[in-house]
This record gives C-alpha cells, sequence and structure tokens, in this order.
C-alpha cells in the first residue's frame, strides 16, 4: 500500500502540481516540431544533393556540375565528421547569434541542415541500387533522361529508400534531445527542469524515455505498415 | 521506303574501354528488310557493336548513320532516333514497378505523345499478337521469362520502330521457353522488320538470318548470306565457333 501511496504522490509532485506535466507537453510539442520540419529540410537537401552527384558520375565533362559536386562533398564532410550538437552551438551562437531567430528555428534549421547529409547518401544509394539495365531501356524507348528518371528510377528508388528514411527520423528524433544546449524546452529539457523543480529524478526522466519509446515505436510500426503497402506493387 | 534503302550504315567505328580496344574499326551498311545475324565468340565485341547503334555505348571515333542522320554527332537528337530504333535486352529490362500494360504504353504516352486510349488500344493489339492479352493488368514479377521477353519486344514495338536490335534474346531463358521468342522474332522478320540480332541460335540464324555477321577480337571476320557461312566456309576462325557451338 505504501509502495502504491508513494507511487500517486511522486506523481502529483511531478506532474499535477503546479501544472508541471505543461513542461512535459510543451516539450513534446517542441521535439515534434523540430523532428518533423528538420526531415522535411533534410529529403529536400538531401535529394538535390544525390541528383547533383548522380548526374556528376554521369557527365563528368561538365564544369558547373564538378564545381557543384565539389561544395556538396564539402558540405558533406563537415556535417558528417563534426558532432551534432557542436553544430546546433555553432549556428545559434555564431552564424545566428547577431540576427533575431526564433531558437526552434535556428534548430530546425540546424537539425535540417545535419539530417540533409544522411539523407543525401540515403537517397544516392537508392538511386544507385537500380539495375542500370533500368536506365537503358528507358532511353533506348526514347525517353529522355530526365523521363526516366522521374518515371522508371525514382519510383523504384523511393521503395528502397523508405526504410532507411524511416530510420533516418528515427534517430533524428532521439538526437533532437540535445536541443537544451541552446535552452530550448524540448522533451528532455522538459523532463529535466521538473527534476530540478521536485529534486524527484525518477519519475519525470523515465516518463520522458517512456514518450521517447512510444514514439518511435509507433513510427516503426506506421513505417512497416508503409512499406508493407509499397511492397504490395510487386506481389511476388 | 525502297526496299534496298540503307537504313543504318556504321562507319571507321572504333569503340575503347579505357585502353582495350573493343570495336576495331568497322563498317557495315545494313539495308531495309534485312535480318542480320551477328555472332562469334563472347568478348567478341557483338554486344557493344549492338550498344553503339543506339549509342548506348558512346563510339569512340567513326559516325553511325541511321536514316541518313549523323546520330553520333553531338548535336544530333538522340531521343528522336532513339524511338526509331526499337531495343530488347538479354535480361529483358521491364519496369517491375509498372503493369504490363503501363510498360507498354510509358514511352508512347511520355515521348510520342500519344492519347491514353490510342496508346492503349495499340498495346492491346500487340498482346494478342503475342498471345498475352490476358497478362495486361499483371506486374512483370508475376511472369515467366519467355512472358517477360515477349512483352520486351512488344513494348519496342509498340513505339513502331523501323529497325530493332536484339541482344542475345534467349540467353537468360530456360530452353522450353526459347522458342516463344523465337517465334514471335520470326513472325516479326516474316512482316518486314529490320532486325539486327545477336545470338547464340544458330539455328535462328541459319532459317530466319538474310545475312551473318562473324566477329572476332572486336572486328569483322566474316559478312556474308547464311547459306555460304554454315556450309561453304573455309575460315580457320568460323569453323573453331562452329564446331564449338554445335
Amino acid at each position: 500500500m505504501d509502495f502504491i501511496n508513494n507511487i500517486k504522490d511522486n506523481f502529483y509532485l511531478n506532474f499535477v502540481k503546479e501544472d508541471r506535466y505543461l513542461y512535459i507537453l510543451n516539450g513534446l510539442k517542441n521535439t515534434l516540431l523540430i523532428t518533423i520540419f528538420s526531415i522535411l529540410i533534410g529529403i529536400i537537401i538531401g535529394l538535390i544533393i544525390a541528383i547533383i552527384k548522380t548526374l556528376t558520375e554521369q557527365n563528368k565533362n561538365s564544369l558547373t556540375l564538378k564545381i557543384l559536386n565539389k561544395f556538396c562533398n564539402l558540405y558533406l564532410t563537415i556535417i558528417r565528421g563534426t558532432p551534432i550538437v557542436l553544430q546546433l552551438m555553432i549556428f545559434y551562437f555564431i552564424i545566428f547569434s547577431s540576427v533575431d531567430v526564433p531558437k526552434l528555428l535556428v534548430a530546425i534549421i540546424a537539425f535540417g541542415i545535419n539530417s540533409g547529409a544522411y539523407v543525401a547518401e540515403i537517397v544516392r544509394a537508392g538511386i544507385n541500387g537500380i539495375d542500370p539495365g533500368q536506365m537503358e531501356a528507358g532511353r533506348s524507348l526514347g525517353l529522355t533522361y530526365g523521363q526516366t528518371m522521374r518515371f522508371i528510377i525514382l519510383p523504384q528508388a523511393i521503395k528502397n529508400i523508405l526504410p532507411a528514411l524511416g530510420n533516418e527520423s528515427i534517430s533524428l528524433l532521439k538526437e533532437t534531445a540535445v536541443a537544451g544546449y541552446i535552452a530550448i524546452e524540448d522533451l528532455t529539457k522538459g523532463g529535466d527542469i521538473i527534476r530540478s523543480r521536485t529534486y524527484d529524478a525518477f519519475t519525470p526522466l523515465i516518463v520522458v524515455a517512456i514518450t521517447y519509446l512510444l514514439i518511435v515505436m509507433l513510427m516503426s510500426k506506421l513505417l512497416n505498415r508503409f512499406e508493407g503497402r509499397m511492397r504490395e506493387s510487386d506481389k511476388r | 521506303m525502297i526496299k534496298d534503302k540503307t537504313i543504318i550504315e556504321v562507319n571507321d567505328l572504333i569503340k575503347k574501354f579505357y585502353d582495350v580496344t573493343v570495336l576495331n574499326n568497322i563498317n557495315i551498311k545494313i539495308k531495309k528488310g534485312e535480318i542480320v545475324v551477328v555472332i562469334g565468340p563472347s568478348g567478341s565485341g557483338k554486344s557493344t557493336l549492338l550498344r553503339c547503334l543506339n549509342l548506348l555505348e558512346q563510339p569512340s571515333s567513326g559516325k553511325i548513320i541511321f536514316e541518313d542522320i549523323n546520330i553520333s554527332d553531338k548535336s544530333a537528337n538522340i531521343n528522336k532516333h532513339r524511338q526509331k530504333m526499337g531495343m530488347v535486352f538479354q535480361h529483358f529490362n521491364l519496369f517491375p514497378h509498372l503493369k504490363v500494360i503501363d510498360n507498354i504504353i510509358l514511352s508512347p504516352l511520355k515521348s510520342l505523345k500519344l492519347e491514353e486510349t490510342a496508346a492503349n488500344k495499340k498495346a492491346t493489339e500487340l498482346l494478342k499478337k503475342v498471345g498475352l492479352e490476358d497478362r495486361k493488368d499483371s506486374y512483370p514479377s508475376q511472369l515467366s521469362g519467355g512472358q517477360k521477353q515477349r512483352i520486351a519486344i512488344i513494348r519496342s514495338l509498340a513505339m513502331e520502330p523501323d529497325v530493332m536490335l536484339f541482344d542475345e534474346p534467349t540467353s537468360a531463358l530456360d530452353p522450353e521457353m526459347v522458342g516463344e521468342v523465337l517465334d514471335v522474332m520470326r513472325q516479326l522478320a516474316k512482316d518486314g522488320m529490320t532486325m539486327v540480332v545477336v545470338t547464340h541460335e544458330m539455328s535462328f540464324a541459319k532459317d530466319v538470318g538474310t545475312r551473318i555477321i562473324f566477329m572476332d577480337d572486336g572486328k569483322i571476320i566474316v559478312d556474308t548470306d547464311p547459306k555460304s557461312f554454315f556450309e561453304d566456309n573455309t575460315n580457320k576462325r568460323v569453323k573453331d565457333f562452329l564446331n564449338k557451338v554445335r
């Protein structure tokens, strides 16, 4: 009985008293906002870079492409070679230090640019994974490079990419937990604030952990269902 | 067009992959209505030659002239010319994400800008011709190899090409499916299609071919009619090859 009362008291103290549950709710909202918008930015950047890189491989003579490709490589090297926490801090304390931009937006930009580097590799692998015979068949029928890409290569590549893209979203969701470094009250920070008010570490931190876990499980489930539907068109 | 008109002309074609010369100074004239069968040992450059004809491989030097236009010239609109040159691949290369019917009508819709109803009608006629009209809503993965290759052939025919190129169309098939694909090709030959066929099917070469080109080491060794090729050949390399494939 004592044990149950204890839990009840802890719950009241950590979440109900002074409306502390709002830290969790508000944090969850910010975490989701950052994740959703930065994965969108990531997909856009990733697609552009993947297409530039694929085009460069196919047209070795174009100078414009070569220069663009160099920039892409520089971007990929820097982003993948430094910690995301540091990138976030550089964006907030250096690049956006003198302009008045909402913190949340800075985080979305930083995480989006970071994610783009990983998505680019995913998309490129997806395009490269398509049998070269598909491009040849499309071109031999008189379709242009662009038409073949759009109607034949990319639709097949997306199927290959989807699982990896889902995993990227899941890791991005967890990586956003460092948003607290620029004083954003995300889910992790929310739990931490409650801990510092109530001096009870166990309850808020475990609740935050369970929240992340539930979202990740939900995302995995949605992803599986979506993949299944995509596979139906193969009907093997 | 007149029957004797040259449709494809290859002038001094050289193709190198890095420093390996795969095609060494090839010259051919192919006339309308000819069934040219290209044979030779593996690695002799047969497939590369075929792939140079529609510029899937860029020649290192030399000219490809198709219907009086130099299509190997950089200024030529290659997509336009490829519409008139059908190609059938060893591994079919059907589009796995599209139904059979959509495989066939994709290029007529997108590059010939045909109306969907007209394209569908044409595709259904072609499907009937090869006896596969009941498979039009199947996906390629549900078809046998022979069925896939027949679909690949009519996918090219849907563009109403003037020439059909076949790159070892039966090499990836189980033996019992070779016949059904060769039958479609025979019919096509009977209908007067100009064809260039790279194959190891000697009976097809003998019965259907109107001209045999034998290649070895990136060169054309013999270029003659099937009768003299198979019966009165004195060339040692040809004899060796024929002994091996028989």
